[in-house]
């Protein structure tokens, strides 16, 4: 038998106390890992939201102030000096006028580079993204329905004759009504090539968008203006911030709430064993070895919780969490986290009753009866 | 060499209330078989645990196999190496097998699991229990339980045997048998065998019988105790 075997048949020499002991324990890892999940899961999903695609925040002329369609337009060397701001990823320009389009008399017509949709936050639902310079405009869904164009027909834009290539969507409302072309043809159009109205930001990932847009201010303030969404950002994040807060409060429940277990459970083992260890003494066991034993066996207990609270909290999160509409994220951290924190409480818990143990004299352990 | 040596030991109990063991000097020869006896709470356990450095002595000098166990710090070393103990009740773990109990002594020493699983199976076909070995200890009779801590005793090859009541729980056919065992056992391997027991009967198949009374030896068995009169 190896000393391990021993310890391992130890602790369920009285079932009943240990399986409580384990179930107490159980509890709190399961709630550790599934709000870990969760928590992560949202975290997650919101990096995604505001990170693929879409852009952090946008850049308008001073005189336009929050309106991001305005009129006023920045000189096109802006983007250039925009994307070397220290955490921006990329700056992308877009040019948005008033002109006759189709039927209507004025309407938007936006001018983007066919090169980067993504961060203008489109993509394209039929057909393909038009050339550079070319007379060829894309519509988004909304606009094309109203007015009935499809892939193929043709649509007259500020008096000229445009080939509709392709139909896109859009989560931005503002853009699901509009008409694009290319950059370099409404610049063309306007006959005011070195104009642009608006420039998307997207900041590098792990970079707080806030800072960012904070620093472009102090530095091109005079001239320019940031545009943010900046309050939904943070909102979300103290959202997250207070579920992570929770987390740790849980888990440092969890590590006291089963601390005081396993020390009971413990405590009544070594009381019930006292003969027991006196024999040991007697055969010549260490005292470190004796501690070994039983903080060993308090071990045992905590980490079979942590399996089983493991396998509970990730199964219900997986089933359950999707109907309630939330997405969750199981990384190794979380795991490892929550075998750390059932070795701690074992470590912990078994420590006061092993040096209670040890402590005995053997010849009272021996007389007890 | 002497098994054991003790001079002028004094032991009490809450703080000075119960005098367990009033000087006592007693030598004890390499591979003599000694039983003491006294009645109740005469200090026998008390003296015995002493020998097997369970307990620590007020004052006085006690020597065990070679060690001063006043001075020694590694008691637990000592024990494990020099002494096997026997209980009137055999203290068996209950929830592991009688062959895993034998091995209980061995994790002290450096042995891997295989030795020590045939090293116990082969002190346990010493008892004659050799086909018990994977039973709980709860399925076996008093007399086989205290045949396999016997077997326990032996497991690092001890060279003194103390024995502290070990037939006070069994009927007189069995005690026999176990008391037959153990002088065996003592022959055999020559080892030192120590029994404390109250009942002349068993004091009596030693080679030599110590009387306690009062925490004090009233009766060596041999002239020691004449000659230190003589000294006073
Ligand atoms: N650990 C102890 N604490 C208090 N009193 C003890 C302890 N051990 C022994 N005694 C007392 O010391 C005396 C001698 O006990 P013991 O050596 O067990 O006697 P015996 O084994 O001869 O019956 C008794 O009065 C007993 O109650
Ligand atoms: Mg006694």
């Amino acid at each position: 038998m190896s000393f391990l075997k021993f310890i391992l048949k130890n602790p369920f020499r009285r079932k009943n106390s240990a399986i409580l002991a384990i179930v107490g324990i159980a509890i709190g890892i399961i709630v550790i890992v599934a709000l870990g999940g969760i928590t992560d899961g949202l975290v997650n999903t919101f990096e995604d939201t505001i990170h693929a695609g879409g852009a952090d925040f946008q850049i308008s002329g001073k005189e336009t102030g929050d309106s991001a369609y305005g009129t006023n337009t920045i000189n096109a060397s802006w983007t250039d000096k925009i994307a070397k701001v220290e955490g921006v990823d990329s700056a992308y320009p877009i040019y948005v006028v008033m002109t006759s389009v189709g039927d209507d008399y004025r309407n938007i017509l936006i001018g983007i580079d066919p090169a980067g949709t993504s961060l203008a936050d489109i993509s394209m639902k039929e057909g393909r993204i038009m050339e550079d310079g070319e007379n060829e405009a894309i519509l988004g869904e909304i606009y094309a329905d109203d007015n009935d164009y499809n892939v193929g027909d043709e649509i007259k834009i500020d008096g000229e004759e445009f080939k509709i290539v392709g139909i896109y969507e859009t989560g931005d409302s503002n853009m699901a009504g509009g008409v694009f072309t290319s950059i370099s043809k409404v610049g063309e159009l306007m006959d005011d090539e070195d104009s642009i109205s608006n420039i998307y930001v997207k900041v590098k990932k792990g970079v707080d968008a806030q800072e960012v847009a904070d620093r472009i201010d102090a530095k091109y303030g005079d001239d320019i203006t940031t545009v943010t969404s900046v309050m939904e950002m943070s909102q979300m994040a103290d959202m997250l911030n207070m579920l992570q807060a929770s987390t740790w409060a849980i888990s440092l429940l969890a590590i006291v709430v089963g601390g005081l277990g396993i020390i009971n459970t413990m405590l009544m083992s070594v009381f019930e064993r006292t003969r027991e260890i006196g024999v040991l003494k007697a055969v010549g066991w260490s005292n470190k070895r004796i501690l070994g034993m039983i903080v060993g066996e308090s071990l045992v207990i905590t980490i079979i919780s942590a399996i089983i609270g493991s396998l509970i909290g990730f199964a219900a999160c997986t089933f359950l969490g999707p109907q309630m509409g939330i997405d969750p994220l199981f990384t190794p951290k979380i795991f490892i986290q929550a075998f750390a924190i059932a070795i701690a409480v074992g470590i912990i818990g078994g420590l006061y009753p092993a040096i209670k143990a040890v402590k005995l004299p053997p010849t009272e352990a021996l007389r007890y009866e | 060499m002497n098994a054991v040596e003790i001079n002028g030991l004094y032991k009490s109990y809450e703080d000075g209330k119960i005098k367990a063991l009033n000087g006592i000097n007693l030598t004890i020869a390499e591979g003599e078989f000694v039983s003491i006896i006294g009645p109740s709470g005469s200090g026998k356990s008390t003296l015995l645990n002493m020998l097997g450095a369970l307990d620590v002595p007020d004052s006085g000098s006690i020597t065990v196999a070679g060690q001063d166990l006043k001075s020694s710090k590694k008691l637990n070393e000592f024990r494990a190496e020099s002494i096997g103990f026997i209980f009137q009740l055999h203290n068996l773990i209950p929830n592991i097998s009688v062959v895993e109990n034998i091995e209980i002594p061995m994790f002290t020493q450096k042995m891997s699991s295989n030795e020590m699983r045939s090293r116990a199976l082969k002190l346990l076909d010493d008892v004659g229990l050799k086909d018990k070995a994977d039973m709980k200890p709860n399925k076996l009779s008093g007399g086989e339980r205290q045949r396999v801590a016997i077997a326990r005793a032996l497991a690092n090859d001890p060279s003194i045997i103390l024995a502290d009541e070990p037939t006070g729980s069994l009927d007189s056919k069995t005690s026999s048998k176990i008391l037959k065992q153990l002088i065996d056992l003592h022959e055999d391997k020559n080892v030192t065998l120590i029994i404390v027991t109250h009942d002349m009967d068993v004091a009596k198949l030693a080679d030599r019988v110590v009387e306690v009374l009062d925490g004090e030896i009233i009766s060596a068995g041999d002239d020691s105790l004449i000659n230190s009169k003589i000294d006073v």
